[in-house]
């Protein structure tokens, strides 16, 4: 079975339901950064969507629609609060803009990690994303402390490969199209705690990140030229769907 | 789509008289694309003509009430969020909608397996088709033609297909039912699907 029938299968499962797990988290979060796997998958939603013709519409209480009214007479109410749904609206703007900003530039093989806001009201002003290698496991995982703008990163699967070198990237609005450099990581992994000092807090929160393979010692042109490590945030601790 | 269904709401933005009819895939179309100018009356519109379609394929998953109306909350919360990115040159609106839902349960459903009782509805699950229960909204040649697809599997297959489908049946589940290895179950989903999308390109 050729590779591209292998992935039409695992897209397959993944619509009918059955695909494992940890895989179906991959491949969602792969598909909000990969418009032709997104068409992909919804050509499979539109060949067993039938299926549902069989079940029985079942009417909905009252109360679910007049629940989901106040949810979103409360987001008009404060447009800027970071409550799940607003930063979730926001997640999707950067990783359209990422899509926007990749199709331009085809050659950067960069993939971003967009960055969700974890419940600020309640919890420290921290932000987790994953980065993904395949669709198979986390690669690395990146933890930003906005207060103290202190960076952590740690590798989940990702090794270390013999004349490579990972290297982070950040993008944002007010940085350019361009994304900058925040560091590319030494032999153990690691990066300087401090990297992200010179930018500040608010640029953070609204800023993508993403990891690239380079030479050893980093890219040579400044830009992102090797081959990309898929990224994507989860939000850490609650049990809620955020996907998006 | 019965005329008798309730308005669902009570507020100045309850829906008009024509989102009873509103059951056309263009008509949804329609709806979806003014709710992406962030149209109330539009999105309280396309909750009436749709909502019950989605917490039918919801409640059939996680079996929960409580639990799908959960999900149809999120599905709709983003359906708000994302309308504007409804293509309907790549998607059926009502494949749209359902996908949002159906995926969310799917989700849950794998993030807390046990939120539902496992098994016990093996056999209820495995019924045959009811053709009476059609929804109007679906084509009926789609229908049809997935269905005619579906029952030219072996007998095991089309359930493995439509437990998983419509039960939300994992891998391990069916195997479990099946008592086969996991791997065999998954060869005999990817052969089933692979059949009916040949099936259905013929």
């Amino acid at each position: 079975m050729s590779e591209h029938d292998n992935e039409d299968m695992q897209i397959a499962e993944f619509v009918l339901g059955t695909l494992p797990a940890n895989e179906r988290k991959a491949l969602n979060a792969r598909r909000q950064l990969d418009p032709a796997l997104d068409a992909r998958i919804q050509q499979w939603e539109e060949r067993l969507i039938a299926m549902t013709g069989e079940v029985a519409p079942v009417k909905p209480s009252p109360e679910l629609f007049a629940r989901i009214e106040s949810i979103l007479d409360q987001q008009a109410a404060q447009p800027i609060q970071s409550g799940s749904t607003t930063s979730v609206t926001r997640l999707r703007r950067q990783v359209n803009r990422w899509r926007w900003s990749t199709a331009l530039s085809s050659a950067a093989a960069l993939v971003l990690v967009a960055v969700l806001a974890l419940k600020p009201e309640s919890t420290p002003e921290s932000f987790v994303a994953v980065f993904q290698h395949d669709d198979q496991q986390p690669a690395f995982l990146l933890t930003v402390d906005l207060q103290n703008r202190q960076l952590n990163i740690r590798p989940v699967t990702a090794e270390q490969q013999p004349g490579k070198s990972y290297q982070l990237w950040i993008k944002a609005e007010e940085l350019g199209p361009n994304p900058r450099s925040v560091g590319v990581l030494g032999d153990q992994m690691q990066l300087d705690k401090g990297a992200l000092k010179q930018y500040d807090p608010a640029l953070l929160r609204e800023a993508t990140f993403g990891i690239s393979v380079e030479p050893p010692g980093g890219s040579p042109t400044g830009q992102p030229t090797g081959p990309a490590i898929h990224g994507y945030l989860y939000p850490a601790g609650d049990g809620e769907s955020r996907g998006i | 789509m019965p005329s008798d269904y309730p308005t669902p709401t009570a507020e100045s933005r309850s829906p008009d008289s024509s989102a009873a009819q509103a059951t056309t895939a263009d008509d949804v179309s329609a709806l979806i694309g003014r709710v992406a100018m962030q149209d109330r009356v539009a999105f309280a519109n396309l909750y009436t003509a749709t909502a019950p379609k989605l917490l039918g394929v919801v409640l059939r998953i996680l079996k929960e009430r409580s639990w799908a109306d959960d999900v149809i909350q999120e599905a709709y919360l983003k359906v708000w969020q994302r309308a504007g990115q409804f293509d309907s040159g790549k998607a059926s609106p009502i494949t749209w909608l359902v996908s949002i839902a159906r995926n969310k349960a799917i989700d849950e459903l794998r993030k807390h397996p046990a939120g539902r009782t496992s098994t016990d509805d093996a056999m209820d699950e495995r019924v045959a088709r009811q053709p009476t229960a059609q929804d109007q909204m679906e084509d009926q040649q789609e229908v049809s033609k997935l269905n005619r697809c579906i029952d030219e599997l072996a007998k095991e297959r089309q359930d493995i297909v439509r437990l998983a489908y419509l039960g939300g049946w994992s891998r391990e589940e069916l195997a479990s039912q099946y008592e086969q290895p996991v791997n065999t179950m998954k060869t005999w989903l990817r052969r089933a699907l692979q059949d009916i999308k040949g099936c259905l390109e013929s």
